[in-house]
């Protein structure tokens, strides 16, 4: 397995959620430095993830590839996120709120298609789940790299990461 | 042609947020007369009984994916009716890709949005629609 185009393939997502939070949360994404993420434990306590899977075509040769998303928010940050998102004030997180995150990693996966059907990759989508808890497990696909890079925003911290290989089957 | 505020509008998307999202910009926009409906599955025979209630539909904007009946299976469905063949019927999309679009056209769609998008947008798709 191997993640030596991990670095192209990351482009197309900061820019769709940078895209993402200024159409649909009214405010700007800062990505901080990004850092390799050595453990599964979540940074945030409500999690957005979204599994893709392809084909990469890059000089004349064909490589399976397999992804994930992965939005966490603090408690703090995802309340506003969402109040922002949908125009109304909450103080919890909640059933009402709960499929908000997905619905933004939905967007950030959609937009991030485009491009990377430019840099070569096909890419089936999976569906959306939340995970919910103070510094609960995430389980990535085995085998890949993740990256983790902080977001800034007038809401709060959060934090993408993306994980990534090739040659999966 | 000026827009009725009570225009009767469906919103069909099977994400609650989403819904929500849509239902606030049409009301920013100044539409009044807003159904939600949480697939395409159950979105027709809404669209259905309220054609023989004599109140019909007169707007659907729809999700593409959803897990039932999806939104291009809902509007192929609609256009190969006499009745709706010319409903207007707005698809939304979280995949900007150009073939969706090709897709969308060939089935009758009115008009086609990618999310994430604006309620100023979403008023420009709109007045596309109703003022060709």
């Amino acid at each position: 397995m191997s993640n030596a185009n991990f670095l192209e393939f990351s482009k197309p997502f900061i820019e769709a959620a940078k895209n993402v939070f200024e159409t649909m949360v009214f405010t700007k994404l800062d990505p901080g430095k990004p850092s390799v993420k050595k453990n599964n434990s979540s940074k945030g306590d409500v999690s957005a993830v979204l599994g893709l899977s392809g084909v990469l075509t890059k000089e004349g040769a064909e490589k399976k590839y397999r992804a994930m998303l992965v939005i966490s928010f603090p408690y703090d940050t995802y309340i506003k996120v969402a109040g922002a998102m949908l125009m109304e004030t909450y103080t919890e997180f909640n059933e009402e709120i709960r499929d908000v995150g997905g619905e933004i990693c939905n967007m950030i996966m959609g937009n991030a298609k485009r491009d990377l059907g430019g840099l070569g990759y096909t890419s089936d989508m999976a569906i959306p789940s939340i995970i919910e808890g103070p510094s609960h497990t995430i389980k990535y696909p085995e085998g890949t790299t993740v990256i983790i890079i902080p977001m800034k925003s007038a809401h709060g911290e959060m934090f993408l990461e993306l994980c990534y290989a090739e040659g999966t089957d | 042609m000026a827009l009725k505020a009570n225009m009767k509008i469906l919103v069909i998307d099977d994400m609650a947020t989403m819904r929500k999202i849509i239902k606030n910009m049409l009301g920013q926009i100044g539409f009044t007369n807003i159904t939600e409906a949480d697939d395409g599955a159950t979105g027709l025979p809404m669209i259905e009984s309220a054609q023989e209630s004599g109140e019909p539909y007169e707007f659907i904007v729809s999700d593409w994916n959803m897990p039932q009946m999806t939104g291009l299976e809902l509007l192929k469905t609609l256009r190969a009716n006499d009745t709706y063949k010319a409903l207007p019927f707005l698809m939304i999309t979280a995949e900007a890709e150009q073939g969706n679009v090709v897709i969308a056209v060939k089935a009758g769609v009115s008009n086609f949005i990618v999310k994430p998008f604006s309620a100023q947008v979403l008023k420009e798709k709109i007045d596309k629609i109703f003022n060709k």
